[in-house]
């Protein structure tokens, strides 16, 4: 009686497994979206800390369209964000759809933080728990919300923590020679679309002065542009066919404009505007596009860790750490119940 | 006579042994999905652990128009890499290892239709590798790191790492989304054992569906890629013509379809039938068999034992030209 069961339960076992063993070869050519790294199934993974995450982050609109994400960083509904990518923000809208007016705070400009505060008369918001502690630990899983605040994006932290210089402005020209026989200098070529694109500056123009300074070198014109930010002007003094003529140059970004020619920006789609000139920043791999910006990471135990400043390619997002920006923020933040 | 609802009751039983003993023995990274944050933080640890031996065999490659990243994978500095990154055979080329080392290095051979290159170091060593694993050591689903130089060699950035699991494999490609950039390409790919299961290849439009060379097609073909072979689509082009398309499956390669009017359709090949050998060589590969074929010039014989149905036969045959 007892082989009897054993032989009737083996073949039911078999039956009973053999459709879920076909359903798995049909897949053995590709493996379904939602085990993927950002499938459903592996977000599911990071639990509750994914619920607190979307609940913790706003999405900012500009005439009803997202341009960037926010962290909510105390129950009053302050939130922080991308100074830069947020401009003209009027709009908040949550995870569970609810929509709030904006008022601005303040900007930190050197780090590319502003702080908002959602209006609302008696409502008391979820906030983000920091992670203060060991950022030193390298490679660790990260996440955060995606746009519409319904799904979260999964990766990893790498390379080091560091600093990330000033990019200087640019024109988008390429110089050409330069001697004292020309008396300026030479523009051999105009970066199509870029700032001396548009004042109007054309190749073989002679730039004889910059904001008044006469110039010989080359060297001389890149240290006065370089020494101004993107969305400066200059005011160049150029000769063109034997006429002296004056044009104003708004300075472009060094990445935005050079990286254009560069393959693995043209792979990447859009990326941050600003995204140089940090005192510190830690590097992930979320895909998130630029309209990503501004909101909380966080690390598998569900605790921010920073805020996404910006996206540099496709491969590469800076976030800024909570040791820097903690401090600027000290005076808003709410301390845990 | 056993009453009905024993047979289920011993069913749900021996399942559930069957089911707990699963998932005792299984390691995050072997489950279907990581079911919590007790799993991710296994496979987090394990990636932690295999890293510093990893990354102390990843080198840069600098090259004439670019930069790449390549594997070395054996004491005397043979390096894994990319057909588009060393471009041809015989050509001197700089790596440069995590630590700052740098040293010079030859191309030597591979394929434009997987993407396998190799390179040799030139100076002495031993330098620091990693295993390259048995045969069929990955398959869909399996959980992967890449390491490499995505823009280049930066040494205040530091090593980037991405993380993902294999989304396809058929033939020559693998798919995974683990992310990948320019200068990357060449570099390797690990398993959750840290052995080498792939090259970096090609991005995709999609950021999470990246292609790779596995490394099934580096071990069929190892010694005429060190013997500085390279098969370019051109050699392909000039060099003899069998007239089949096929697939690797785990029976052989099984032929999909024959092409009317070459030279296979007049040798009698048919639907289905199973190449094994080509003049007494093992065949299992799809790249292999055309390494061998476009080795041959149009007009030279060749033997093919096929199995077709339930028997074996041989068949000799005149190879064609694709030019025809």
């Amino acid at each position: 009686m007892h082989l009897n069961s054993l032989y009737t339960a083996t073949l039911f076992f078999l039956i009973w497994c053999t459709p879920s063993f076909c359903e798995d070869k049909n897949q053995t050519n590709s493996l379904a979206p939602a085990f993927r790294l950002n499938g459903t199934k592996t977000q599911d993974a990071f639990g509750t800390g994914k619920l607190k995450a979307l609940h913790s982050t706003v999405r900012l609109l500009r005439n009803n369209k997202l341009i960037a994400l926010g962290t909510l960083i105390s129950s009053e509904g302050y939130i922080v964000t991308k100074a830069s990518s947020c401009v003209g923000a009027r709009e908040a809208t949550m995870q569970n759809g609810k929509s709030y007016s904006l008022k601005i705070r303040k900007r930190f400009e050197e780090i590319d933080l502003a702080l908002y505060q959602l209006i609302s008369e008696k409502e008391k918001f979820d906030f983000v728990e920091w992670d203060d502690g060991n950022l030193t630990s390298p490679i660790s899983w990260v996440f955060s919300p995606y746009l519409g605040l319904q799904e979260i994006r999964i990766g990893i932290r790498s390379g080091n923590l560091r600093t990330v210089g000033r990019e200087g402005g640019v024109m988008g020209v390429l110089l050409g020679r330069d001697g004292k026989k020309n008396g300026g200098v030479e523009i051999n070529e105009v970066v199509p679309q870029a700032a001396a694109d548009r004042a109007g500056l054309l190749a073989q123009d002679l730039i004889l002065s910059v904001d008044g300074k006469r110039v010989l070198k080359k060297d001389q014109v890149i240290e006065i542009v370089s020494s101004k930010d993107p969305g400066d002007m200059v005011i160049l003094e150029i000769l063109r066919k034997n006429k002296k003529k004056q044009l104003k140059v708004t300075l472009g970004h060094n990445s935005v404009t050079f990286e254009l020619f560069n393959r693995n920006l043209q792979m990447s789609g859009p990326v941050s505007k600003r995204k140089d000139n940090f005192p510190l920043i830690l590097q992930h791999d979320l895909p998130l596009p630029k309209e990503g910006m501004g909101g909380p990471l966080f690390n598998l135990e569900g605790k921010c860790i920073g805020i996404n400043i910006a996206r540099v390619d496709r491969v590469t997002t800076f976030a800024l750490p909570v040791s820097t920006i903690k401090p600027y923020l000290k005076d808003w933040l709410s301390s845990p119940d | 006579m056993p009453l009905p609802f024993q047979h289920i009751l011993l069913t749900f039983f021996l399942s559930g042994v069957i089911g707990f003993s699963e998932v005792v023995d299984q390691q995050a990274w072997e489950k279907k999905v990581p079911k919590n944050r007790d799993d991710l933080a296994a496979i987090q640890a394990r990636l932690q652990e295999l890293i510093p031996m990893a990354q102390k065999a990843l080198v840069s490659i600098e090259a004439n128009d670019g930069a790449g990243s390549g594997v070395i994978v054996s004491p005397d500095g043979l390096i894994l890499s990319a057909a588009h990154v060393i471009g041809q055979t015989g050509v001197d080329m700089e790596v440069r290892l995590l630590d700052g080392r740098r040293a010079k290095a030859v191309t030597l051979g591979g394929s434009e239709i997987s993407d396998a290159g190799m390179l040799q170091i030139k100076e002495a060593g031993p330098w620091p590798y990693v295993e390259l694993p048995k045969h069929h050591a990955s398959k869909v689903g399996d959980w992967c790191f890449g390491l490499g130089h995505p823009g280049g060699f930066d040494l205040e950035r530091g090593m980037v790492v991405r993380i993902g699991r294999i989304i396809e494999k058929q033939d020559e490609t693998m798919q995974t989304d683990s992310r990948l950039l320019g200068g990357d390409s060449g570099g390797p790919l690990f398993n959750f054992e840290g052995k080498v299961i792939a090259i970096h290849s090609r991005i995709s439009k999609e950021s999470d569906q990246n292609f790779h060379v596995p490394i099934e097609s580096f071990q069929e073909n190892w010694d005429f890629f060190q013997n500085q072979d390279l098969l370019t689509y051109e050699n392909i082009e000039r060099g003899g013509f069998l007239g089949i398309a096929c697939e690797e499956t785990e029976h052989g390669l099984v032929i999909q379809s024959v092409i009317p009017g070459t030279a296979a359709e007049k040798a009698g090949f048919q639907e289905n039938d199973i190449i094994l050998k080509v003049d007494d060589v093992v065949i299992k590969n799809r790249e292999k068999l055309t390494i061998f074929i476009s080795g041959k010039d149009p007009d030279d014989e060749i033997k093919i034992e096929y199995q077709r149905q339930m028997s074996v036969a041989t068949l000799k045959l005149k190879l064609g030209s694709r030019l025809e």
